[in-house]
């Protein structure tokens, strides 16, 4: 049997839970609470228990018990989680300040999938095959980017932008699923901020942030990585570092500290807030608003929001957009449905993560807003993948864009 | 795989059974932490035939089955005692069948949660009046019948969840369908009553914690929610267990029809705000018991009249008003406009890794309460030996005393009396000392609040052998309860082990 090493050290976590199961069945309307695991009812009627968190944690308190060993079987159930911590903020939040439960002392689900995730590669029981792939595709010295695609190729779209700086004190963090997937959203914030007169530094030799392989629970495959692009950025002489992806400014702004036991030698911040300041500035040239105006949904990445507490600067950036209204969705901030790419589960179980998606979509289309919007390339890419499979009518109804894609689109 | 195995899952295809180790092991546990065994399936039906066949085959083959709802019993309601049979989770039955809004009447599948229906009610102006168990967001409106649950607000004006019940369909051990109420008359075209044709035979399946059938189909009253409501928290003078009762025996006597009142007793008040739990009552200097009212309206002449009448009742007795706002102290305006009460009891759950409320769920007349809370409390003084062992393993000592203690219809409240403990002390090797000291002390408590009269309803395994092997019952009470059982279901399939009536191998 695994000697468990990461579990027992969230024996108080797995303990604290009682089993009261709001974490797979809660609605409580006057809080805006409609549910709470999107695995759970993306699995419908065939769901058991063990697809969220109430029957996980019994899973784990017989494994802590010694009654039920580690395995292949178990990983496969456990990736399926896409680690939104949505149970968390049920399971910790009375969603009334003047009243504390007990259970937020003790319980960080996300830290126990995380643990539990660890000692399954431990015991050589995952990582699972796909997620093989994106840590080999991570590690190795001629891509260092999970889409197994060539290093360079992240960079190509640099060479339309002479004006990016090689050194700076504002620096801008790729990451890998918009160099290599998105590149047009890249364009368009590269349009924001060259109409806005803002200058920016990158460096080619960054490699990917490490989100995937931390959240699949490998971190020995980030050992050489966090050094690696720190070094790069400080040397640089980067004050400010900034990237437009939810995972990577979770990864740079919580775990990298967490890992390192020290702050970074510089501010981390989300793609938002740089165009927050401009707005306030007046600094992006926005056209003249238009008669009619548009109707807006927008979507929090679980990076972003539930994971850092980021639910503000995106929506006062889309008040202050000329033409745009803001609808929020049913289930919006804490309680949002999570579009179901995180976690791993994109990669391993590619139809979960689209049935997920397509619930959120329908929440979206629910508004009658025209644009679904979101500050996660993931989350884009996720959503997009969902969109394509819906029927023609139900896409004439919405638009998936990104934030930065809208506001370009504004200019 | 087993013969056994392909004739259920001919039943229900494979989809919906398992023989999963892992599944298996998530249904092995309740709202507690304890594994006392673990079954051999779970399987999750999609209505009461499918349910009729399994029971058939369990019979064939003598395999127990332990229906589940929520699984949100704290004594061992819904999860497998040894190391066999079936969980029968009826969570896929969640559907709404029909609202019969001329006659107030809704009609569900029994896994349904009380908060998933009420959200559906809200849309129509309605609710369920007594909105079930504390767990309301989880815990089915099944389990809410099987239990007589209170908890979950409101259940000071509509009564335990049983109260609204109009009918059930039930599957019987042997694997009969039948409807009770008006339903139990092959001519009626829809549920309308409860009571008549014979024997009111619904209230056999009331609060019988599973033993007598599966409840599949649910009908029950429904109530247009009044548009006017206040909410008051009060600061309760010393000795506020007899100022409590004493509000609240006034307030039955006045006759007002109050939707909540509750009494939090010292000691959640002073524990709580010790470990950080009520920011809201943070500024009060002296803490004390709290009581807190809630009470609905059509006209705010109605409102107004009503809240002079309580307000009266309650500083007459020398209790002082926290003011309107949750940030005051309000925690009464937390409980019903932000559906709170159904998180109420959370503040028992998690406070310390592994602890666990090792209690006691009891109706209980208003005027014997504060004896209780007072005996209870005497309780621990005189136990104190055994708490400090379990202090000097885990270095937490257990803790005494009562839960919040809401008004029921009628002249009762419902008293959860325990103490907080720890059940399975992981990295302890000590465990099995904990465990014996916890079954010794919490067999003791309940037979101290037993012999008041109080009234048991969660029992789930646990408790309703506890009342058996302490003699609670009268012997011909036990045995016309036996005997019933023993003719629906010879070969105890269901819920085998509750009151001990399963004479073959113990757990």
């Amino acid at each position: 049997m695994s000697e468990l090493k990461h579990l027992k050290e969230h024996w108080k976590d797995i303990f604290s839970c009682m089993g009261c199961g709001d974490c797979g069945y809660a609605i409580r309307p006057a809080v805006e609470r409609y549910l709470v695991c999107p695995v759970k009812e993306a699995r419908g009627d065939q769901g058991f228990e063990i697809s969220f968190s109430r029957g996980r944690m019994n899973v784990l308190k017989s494994i802590l018990e010694g009654k039920i060993p580690l395995s292949k079987e178990l990983a496969e159930w456990v990736y399926e989680c896409s680690e939104c911590g949505n149970c968390t903020e049920v399971c910790h939040m009375s969603q009334n300040e003047n009243i504390a439960l007990p259970t937020s002392k003790w319980i960080d689900h996300i830290k126990v999938w995380e643990a539990l995730r660890k000692d399954l590669i431990d015991a050589g029981f995952a990582p699972l095959d796909k997620h093989s792939n994106l840590i080999d595709y991570m590690e190795n010295q001629d891509m260092k980017n999970p889409y197994g695609e060539a290093k360079a190729k992240r960079f190509e779209w640099i060479t339309e932008f002479p004006e990016i700086k090689d050194t700076g004190e504002l620096m801008f963090f790729g990451g890998c699923t918009m160099p290599l997937r998105q590149v047009e959203t890249l364009k368009s914030m590269m349009k924001i901020l060259i109409s806005s007169g803002k200058e920016i530094a990158m460096s080619k030799e960054e490699w990917c942030c490490g989100s995937i392989a931390l959240r699949i629970g490998n971190e020995q495959a980030l050992t050489d990585l966090i050094k690696h692009n720190i070094e790069i950025f400080k040397d640089k002489g980067a004050k400010v570092l900034f990237t437009a992806c939810a995972g990577c400014y979770r990864t740079w702004k919580k775990d990298y500290p967490e890992l390192l036991g020290e702050q970074l030698p510089f501010e981390v911040k989300h793609i938002t807030e740089i165009l927050i300041d401009l707005i306030n500035k007046n600094e992006i040239p926005f056209k003249s608003e238009e008669a009619e105006k548009i109707s807006v949904t927008y979507h929090d990445p679980c990076h972003l929001g539930r994971h850092m507490d980021f639910y503000d600067i995106p929506r006062e950036v889309l008040s202050k957009i000329p033409g745009i209204e803001l609808i929020e969705m049913k289930r919006n901030r804490k309680s949002a449905w999570c579009c179901g790419a995180g976690g791993g589960v994109k990669s391993q179980f590619p139809e979960l993560a689209i049935e997920i998606s397509k619930e959120r979509i329908k929440e979206a289309i629910e508004t009658n807003a025209h644009i679904l919007t979101t500050s996660c390339p993931f989350c884009i890419g996720n959503l997009k993948d969902a969109y394509d499979e819906l029927d023609s009518e139900i896409k004439e109804k919405i638009q998936i864009l990104d934030l930065i894609d809208l506001i370009a689109s504004k200019i | 795989m087993s013969e056994v195995y392909q004739k259920l899952e001919k039943i229900v295809s494979e989809k919906y059974i398992s023989n999963d180790i892992y599944v298996r092991h998530a249904y092995s546990r309740n709202v507690d932490i304890v594994l006392q065994g673990v079954p051999d399936m779970v399987i999750r039906p999609k209505d009461a035939q499918e349910i009729s066949e399994i029971l058939k085959v369990a019979n064939e083959e003598n395999i127990p089955v332990i229906p589940r709802g929520g699984g949100d019993c704290e004594f061992g309601g819904s999860k497998p005692i040894n190391n066999e049979g079936i969980v029968l989770d009826l969570k896929r039955m969640d559907n709404i069948l029909n609202l019969d809004e001329e006659n107030l009447i809704v009609t569900v599948e029994a896994g349904i949660s009380w908060a998933k229906l009420n959200e559906y009610l809200c849309h129509y102006g309605l609710y369920t009046g007594c909105m079930g168990p504390g767990s309301g967001m989880t815990a089915s409106i099944g389990g809410g019948i099987s239990h007589q649950s209170v908890g979950g607000g409101g259940c000071a004006k509509y009564g335990s969840c049983t109260n609204q019940l109009v009918s059930l369909e039930v599957v019987l051990p042997t694997g009969e369908i039948i409807e009770t109420g008006s339903q139990a008359n092959k001519f009626s075209k829809f549920p309308f009553n409860r009571f008549g044709n014979g024997p009111d035979l619904s209230g056999l399946f009331c609060g019988d914690n599973g033993i007598f059938g599966v409840k599949t189909k649910i009908s029950l009253k429904v109530f247009p929610k009044p548009e006017f409501a206040d909410y008051k928290t009060f600061l309760l003078p010393r000795k506020s267990a007899e100022a409590a009762a004493q509000i609240m025996m006034e307030i039955r006597r006045k006759g007002i029809d109050v939707y909540d009142t509750m009494f939090i007793t010292d000691v959640v008040v002073e524990l709580g705000s010790k470990q950080g739990f009520f920011p809201l009552w943070e500024h009060i200097k002296k803490k004390k018991g709290m009581l807190f009212y809630t009470i609905e309206a059509n006209s705010e002449a109605e409102l107004k009249e009503n809240v002079k009448i309580l307000d009266d009742i309650i500083l007459s007795k020398k209790s002082e008003y926290l003011g309107s706002e949750i940030s005051d102290g309000n925690i009464a305006k937390w409980h019903y406009t932000e559906q709170g009460h159904w998180q109420f009891y959370h503040n028992l759950w998690g406070m310390f890794p592994s602890m666990q409320p090792l209690s006691a769920e009891c109706f209980c007349p208003i005027h014997m309460f504060p004896q209780v809370v007072r005996d209870v409390d005497q309780w621990d003084i005189e136990h104190n030996e055994d708490m400090q062992k379990i202090f000097n393993i885990t270095k937490i000592r257990p803790i005494s005393g009562s839960g919040p203690i809401p008004l029921v219809d009628g002249n009762n409240v419902e008293v959860t009396a325990g103490f907080l403990s720890f059940w399975k002390y992981y990295e302890g090797e000590l465990y099995e000392i904990i465990h014996e000291t916890n079954i010794r002390l919490w067999k003791s408590l309940i037979k101290l609040l037993v012999k008041y009269g109080l009234q048991y309803y969660m029992m789930g395994e646990f408790m309703s052998r506890l009342m058996v092997e302490i003699g609670a019952y009268s012997e011909e009470y036990y045995n016309f309860m036996k005997s019933i059982k023993q003719v629906l279901d010879p070969k105890m399939i269901l819920s085998r082990g509750k009151y001990n009536f399963w004479e073959g191998e113990k757990s």
